[in-house]
Order: C-alpha cells, then structure tokens, then sequence
C-alpha cells in the first residue's frame, strides 16, 4: 500500500491563510502538517478539509496546537468542507466548535 | 533404344501419334504383303524355272542317250554280221561295212556318224591293217596297214581299250582328217569259225552337231549348257581354250571351287541333282545354280548353269517399284491422315485448353457446344455436365466451409460461455479458502465445479460429470449448473436440492442423459458441512491427519428416476479441514500405454502437504501431466478443493512501527469489504485501529517489536485484534478524558482511547503468554 501523504496548499489574503488540505492526518503526516504550515501574522486561519481522508488523534492534536498558536496571536482558526465522518471525530473529541 | 522411342512418342501430340500409329500400321501391313507375294511369285517363278531346267537337261540326256544307243546297235549288227563271215571274205566284209555307215547315217537324221572302220588284229600285236570307210569319201572303202604304234600315236586312247567283247567308248577326240569334234563305239568281233578275237568293229559319232546345238542353247539369257565326258573333259564350253582340253576338275581347282569339282564327281557316279555355287565369273556374279545329270550310256554328265539373280532381278526391280511408290503413297496418306485427325481434334484441342483453364481453378469459361454424335461431342456435353456439377460443389463447399467456419466459432462462443459459467472469482473469505480447476478434453466439456454462497454464511462447493461430450453434454451441464445453483438459493439442504434438480432434470430427458454430482453446503460460522453424494467418485477429505476417501451414502445419478430420494451425510469441519472433490477424468487420465492415472497415484500426491487449496490443484495438475506425458487427454479433468479455516481469522504480522500503519489500514480495509461491512463502520473501525496501532507503535516496545493483527467475525461482530508483546498496559484502563473542559486545557494524550470508545461497539483487553490482546470489534 502506498503511503499516504499530506498535501498542503496555502492561500494566503492579507492576514488570511486558507490552507488546503489533503490525504491523510496520522500521526507519520502530522508532524509535517505542522512544522509547514507557518501562521506568523495570521489572524484568520482557515483549514479546508475537503480531501482529507482521514483525521486520526494525531491530526485532532496538530489542529489543537494551531488553536493555541492563533489564540496566543490573537487570531482565530476554523476547519470548513468537513465530511459528516470526520465531524464524527471532533465529535467524539468534544471538539466541534472548532467546525464552522 | 526402345526408352528413347517411348520418350520421344509420348512428347508427340495426339495428331502426330494418331498419325503415326495408322501409317506404321498401313507401312507395316503393305511391307508384309510384298514381301509375302514377291516370297511366293519367287518361288513358283523358281519352281517352275527348276522344272524347265530340269527338263532341258532331260532333253540333251535323252538326245545323247538315243545316240549312244544307235550307235551301240550298229556296232552290235556289224559284229554279229562279221561274226557269220569267214576271214577271207574280204568282200562280203566290206559291204558290211559300208552298209553299216550307210545305215547307221539313216537311222538318225540328226546325228552324223563320222566313219566306220573295222580293225584286225595281228598276232604279234601289231595290226594287220584297218579297213574303214568314210562319209567324207563317198563311202569308199580304203585300207591302211598300220604299226600299232602308228595307230597309237593318232588315237592315245586305242591303248584302253580292252580285248573283251564289251562296247568301249572313246574319249571326244577331233578327227584328224575332217577336224570334227567325235567319239568311238568300238566292239571286238570272231570271224567265222575263229577261236579268238580278230578285231575290233567300230563306228565314230560326229558330236559337232551336238556341240553346237549346246553352245547355241540359251537359257535366261545367260544360263548356259555343258557337257562332261567321262573322264571330266568338258566336250562344250564357251571358251574354246577349255573345252576338249581341260577337265571340270582342273577348273574347279584353277577357280578354287571345290563344290565344282564334288559336281562333277557326283555327276560322273550317275547322280543328277541340283547346287547353288557361289562363282566370281563373267556373267555368273554371285549365286549360280547348276543342274546336273548323268548320261548313263557314256558315263558322261551335262549340266546346266544359271544365275537366279539374274533371272529375278525385274522381279526385284518391280518390287522395289512397288516399295517406292507405297512410300509416296505413304507420304500421301501421311498428310491426309494428318489433316483429318488434326481436323476432327480440332473441337479437342479447344476443350482441352479450356479444362487447362479449369485446372486453374477458372471456370469462368463453358466449354463450346459441339453438336456432334461422336466421343468428342459426349466429351464436350460431359465436361459441361462437369463444370455445372463443380461450380455446384465449389459453392456448396463453400457454404460448408463458412458454415463450418460458423459452428466452429460458435463452439468457441459456447467454450467462452461455459468457461464464464465456472467461476474462477474465488471468495476472499476468512471461513474458507477455495481453489478449483477445469480442463474440457473437447472444446466444451461435460464436467463442472461450482461454488456459491447461499446465504451470508452458508456456501455450497459441487462438482460434477454429465454423461457424454461435445455440444450436448455442454448443454446438460449448463442446465444442470443452473438448476443446482438456483435450487440451492430456495433449498438450503443439499440432499432437497438433489430432489429438485433431479426431478428436473428428469423432466423431458429423452435423451437419457444423466449426470454424477457431488455437493456440499458449509455452515461457515459452525464448520458443519453436509453433503450428498448423487452417483459420483466419493471426494478426499483431510480432517487434520492426511486426505482420506470420504464414504458418502450412495444415491442414484441425477436425471434418471422420477422422485428419486437422495441421503446426504454430514460432518463437523475443523479449521484447516479441507475436502478435495474430482471427477474421474483425473484417476482416468490415460498415458500412452493406456495406463490410468488412478486413485494411488492421486492420493499418494495429495499426501505432499499442501498449504493452500491452489497449491493442492497445482500440485496434482503437474502429476497427471507428468504421468499422461503427450498424450491426447481422453476427458474433462476438473476438480475443486475446499479449506475450511473457520475462526481462525484472518491475520497480518508487521512491526511496531508507524511505518507500517498503512499496510495496517490498508488490510483491514480490504478485510472489511469482502466482508461486506458498511463503509461508515468500515471508517469507525479504521480509525479505532489506527488509535489503537499507533500507540503500540508508540509505547509498546523499547525498541523493536512484532504486532499481531487477527481480524474475524464473530457472533455477529467484526472484530480486529492487536497482540504485542511490549510492555503490559491496559488501555482500557486508563482514565477518560474530560472532555467537559475547553479544548486548550485537555490533555493532548487520551485522545485516542475515547475514539476507540466511541468508535466501537466492543473492546476488550487481556494479557497472556506475555502478550497485550486488545480486540475491537463492530456489530454486523
């Protein structure tokens, strides 16, 4: 089976960043996931989930630590194009205030 | 020679064979026909030549013989008259003697008498003298006393003549007074009254005449007459030189001919006759015939000579008239029967270039009607019958071809369909796995396998054998496999099944086929299997210690008794129990000493232990190969293997590691849907799994470690279970989560045992063997 990947393409609108994402969030994509994606100076980050796969408890912790990153620079992160299955999981994670 | 002639004959058209054939004969038959009458004219002409010869040479003997004869009867009157006169009687004497002459030269008109003359002898051998008379002297009476020597000196042959009284004959001697070719008849004679001989009485012939007569004589031209005397001396012949000087001997010897001289002597002894002589003399080049017979009187021979090539020869030269003018005859005929022939071949030679065509394969063209009555014309209407009757044929032969052509892809529709008709798509099943294999003898075959589920759990393996091949059995076999499977889906015991499809079979069979069929239906979550047995070659079963002959209740076949009841069997299936079903096209594959492949050898291969049912089939197939060799397979091979394996679930073996978390994912994915699970269930157990793999691959072991991943279905739950031999922790057992409190302040850990929780419908933890068991599972 191939590995899967994490793709990220980001958009970024003065201080907007919509970052695209797709594939997998396990905790081998994670790590990447975070250390690519650099939200210095974003007030507003916004994560599209449309081709993402899979969110595992690695991928719920990479969002979490986005969280507190825009809290401390006072911005605000918002996850849009999630599919009923990966709603589930924040869900169950008790993190569905993070979905728009 | 004769091989030269056969080549060369048959390299000729008919035209010219024809041609030739009626000219040979026609030159053949004439040549035969003058030959033969040019044979037989030459012989009569010959026969009746040799008779004319014969008789002229007849003639001369009798001409001469009279002579003689006359003369002999002269002499004889004169000696008896002397013998009545007494010595002194001078004058009765001398009248004798001329009346002798003159009588004897009356007495034959043609033949003179040349003299008379009577001589005394003396008493001392010398003559007295000689009274004679002559016809040259008036007949005149002279008398001469002579010595004896004297007399000697003119006639040499005197000396012969003996003194008895006996007719002597000279020698042809010419006299010397007339210079007259003559001979003497000389007789002693007794005066009266004398005790001893007194003399001789004596009379010459003049032969003259004769010689003339015989030189003149002609016969054929150039055949001529010769006259011997006595002594061989020819008294006639056409050199001068030679006759009365040289005898037939002394020619003979001086030409070399000793066939001359073997006549003369053979004429000389009194035989007459007839030889061919080869002589190289004037007129008498090459074969000469010569005539001959004796003149008894003389002791003389005559014979006469010809040439029969030269009598034959306008005989030849007519025959080769004849010759020349049947050649141009020939000639004539040559060119006549050439023209016919070539004209009544014509309509022929046009045919035949026509049917040179049709061997070509073109019979495009019809052949030319020819109205006439004879061979050509019937040949002509039967070579047109012929092409009719082959264009027919071409196109029905051609149908036929594409018709075959047809049937044939037809059959190769039919092999496609049957092949898609035995499923080669093998359930990935955790309960079982399955293989199977089918080889037609033919290009369709009788035999099938089948498996199928009937339900979620229940799945039924067949394999069976229709009675014959080709088209029919493949279309008993289709019907049969159809009936089965869709029976099967409404009855779900084997042996009803059997009852169904039987009486189905059964109605409208009126071909009487039949079929042998074995089935058995798994109950794959309690491994009971039951099956039943319809006529065919019992299965192998291995139960955990090596294949063994099943004994199944035995039934009829299917398709033949209405009604007919079938028991089936049924048995308790172990993990890693496998049944391995086959037809007898496997224990009956022939090799080239017909010998079968059989049941030994077959059970002696199945006890290599074979792991998978695919490897079992593989296994078998490479033995009956080895075994059969090249020979032609005799009939459908077919059979099926079936594993159970029950609970024991399927199961993936990889290393603690993150690394391998997709070729996790990806297993247990694929798990799942040939399980038929829900995709929303699929993806809740793919997360638990990830949550529960990553954090073995996180916590488990130090270092490096093994993780053991079962999947399984069991009361009515798909479950997946982890085994690590890490470190013993029960994830089950760590605290929840509060999940109450604001995201920012959870706790990044633990996240993921509440997913496993919520994502789930089982967990459960166990440690043993030294090993974590944590098993997840869904409700299916």
């Amino acid at each position: 089976m191939e590995e899967k990947k994490i793709e990220i393409e980001e958009i970024r609108e003065g201080t907007t960043l919509i970052c695209k994402l797709s594939g997998w969030l396990d905790p081998n994509t994670s790590p990447e996931f975070v250390a690519r994606v650099d939200v210095e100076g974003v007030k507003s980050l916004v994560f599209d989930l449309q081709n993402v796969e899979y969110v595992f408890s690695a991928g719920i912790r990479a969002f979490l630590i986005f969280q507190r990153k825009m809290e401390a620079q006072g911005g605000t992160m918002k996850l849009v194009n999630v599919s009923d299955f990966i709603r589930s999981i924040f869900d169950y994670a008790g993190l569905a205030a993070f979905i728009e | 020679m004769i091989n030269a002639f056969n080549l060369w004959f048959s390299r000729q058209s008919l035209v010219q064979k024809l041609s030739w054939s009626i000219l040979s004969c026609v030159f053949f038959g004439f040549l035969a026909l003058v030959s033969f009458i040019s044979e037989h004219s030459e012989h009569i002409i010959k026969s009746q030549l040799d008779s004319l010869a014969q008789k002229n040479v007849q003639n001369y003997v009798a001409e001469i013989s009279g002579l003689a004869a006359d003369t002999e009867k002269i002499v004889l009157n004169t000696r008896n008259s002397l013998n009545q006169i007494s010595e002194n009687d001078v004058d009765s004497i001398k009248l004798l003697l001329t009346s002798a002459l003159k009588s004897s030269t009356s007495s034959s008109s043609s033949f003179n008498f040349n003299d008379a003359w009577i001589y005394f002898f003396a008493e001392d051998e010398v003559a007295k003298g000689t009274l004679y008379v002559s016809k040259y002297h008036d007949y005149s009476i002279g008398f001469s006393a002579e010595k004896i020597d004297n007399f000697y000196a003119h006639f040499p042959w005197f000396k012969e003549v003996p003194k008895e009284e006996k007719i002597y004959w000279s020698e042809p001697y010419i006299d010397q007074e007339t210079g007259r070719t003559v001979i003497t008849c000389l007789l002693p004679f007794m005066f009266k009254n004398s005790t001893i001989l007194n003399g001789l009485a004596a009379i010459s012939v003049d032969l003259t005449n004769i010689q003339d007569n015989i030189s003149k004589f002609s016969f054929n031209e150039k055949g001529k007459l010769l006259l011997i005397s006595r002594s061989g001396l020819y008294v006639t012949y056409p050199d001068p030189g030679i006759a009365l000087h040289t005898t037939i001997f002394e020619l003979a010897e001086q030409l070399n001919l000793p066939k001359l001289s073997a006549l003369g002597k053979d004429v000389l002894s009194g035989h007459s006759g007839m030889m061919n002589i080869a002589v190289d003399v004037k007129d008498f080049n090459g074969n000469a015939v010569f005539f001959y017979a004796p003149v008894p009187q003389l002791k003389w021979g005559i014979f006469l000579i010809y040439s029969a090539e030269q009598f034959f020869f306008p005989l030849h030269k007519f025959r080769s008239a004849i010759m020349l003018a049947l050649l141009s005859g020939l000639l004539i005929l040559f060119s006549i029967i050439s023209w016919i022939c070539h004209y009544s071949t014509r309509p022929l030679l046009q045919l035949s270039k026509i049917a040179e065509h049709y061997g070509q394969g073109n019979f495009l063209e019809d052949f030319p009607e020819i109205k006439s009555a004879d061979e050509i014309g019937i040949l002509s209407r039967t070579l047109s019958n012929m092409r009719t009757n082959l264009l027919d044929y071409i196109e029905k032969e051609k149908n036929a071809a594409s018709e075959k052509q047809r049937s044939q892809s037809e059959l190769e529709i039919a092999k496609q369909i049957q092949k898609s008709a035995l499923s080669v798509d093998y359930p990935q099943h955790k309960a079982f796995q399955i293989c199977s294999f089918m080889e037609p003898a033919r290009q369709v075959g009788g035999d099938f396998y089948d498996f199928f589920f009937i339900d979620k759990n229940k799945f039924a393996i067949v394999i069976a054998d229709v009675s014959g091949k080709g088209i029919p059995a493949a279309l008993f076999m289709m019907k049969t496999q159809a009936l089965i499977k869709s029976i099967a889906k409404q009855e779900k015991s084997a042996s009803e099944v059997f009852y169904k499809v039987n009486n189905e079979l059964y109605i409208g069979n009126d071909t009487c086929m039949f079929v042998s069929a074995f089935m058995a239906v798994i109950d794959l979550e309690r491994g009971i299997m039951e099956y039943v047995n319809a006529g065919h070659t019992p299965p192998f079963l291995d139960s955990g210690n090596g294949y063994k002959i099943m004994s199944p209740d035995k039934n009829v076949l299917l398709g033949i008794y209405k009604d007919a009841r079938f028991t089936s069997g049924s048995l308790q299936l172990q993990s890693g129990n496998r049944v391995f079903l086959y037809t007898d096209g496997v224990t009956e594959a022939e090799n080239v000493k017909t010998h079968f492949y059989g049941e030994n050898r077959l059970s002696k291969i199945l006890l290599q232990k074979s792991t998978t049912p695919s490897e079992t089939i593989s296994l078998v197939i490479k033995d009956i190969k080895k075994f059969v060799k090249n020979n032609e397979q005799s009939d459908d091979i077919t059979m099926l293997e079936f594993l159970y394996t029950g609970n024991s679930a399927n199961g993936l073996t990889v290393e603690a590691n993150n690394l391998c978390l997709p070729e996790v994912l990806n297993y247990i994915r694929k798990d799942m849907s040939a399980e038929n699970i829900a995709t929303e269930k699929q993806n809740n157990m793919i997360v638990a799994a990830e949550e529960i793999f990553s954090n073995i691959a996180q916590y488990a072991y130090k270092d490096n470690g093994k993780v053991d991943i079962i999947t399984a279905i069991e009361n009515g739950y798909y479950t997946i279970t982890f085994k690590d031999s890490g470190k013993h922790y029960n994830p089950l057992k760590h605290k929840d989560m509060d999940l109450s409190l604001p995201p920012e302040e959870r706790p990044i850990g633990g996240l993921g045992i509440i997913l496993i929780k919520k994502m789930t419908d089982l967990q459960s933890y166990s440690y043993a063997n030294q090993q974590n068991i944590f098993k997840v599972g869904i409700k299916i």
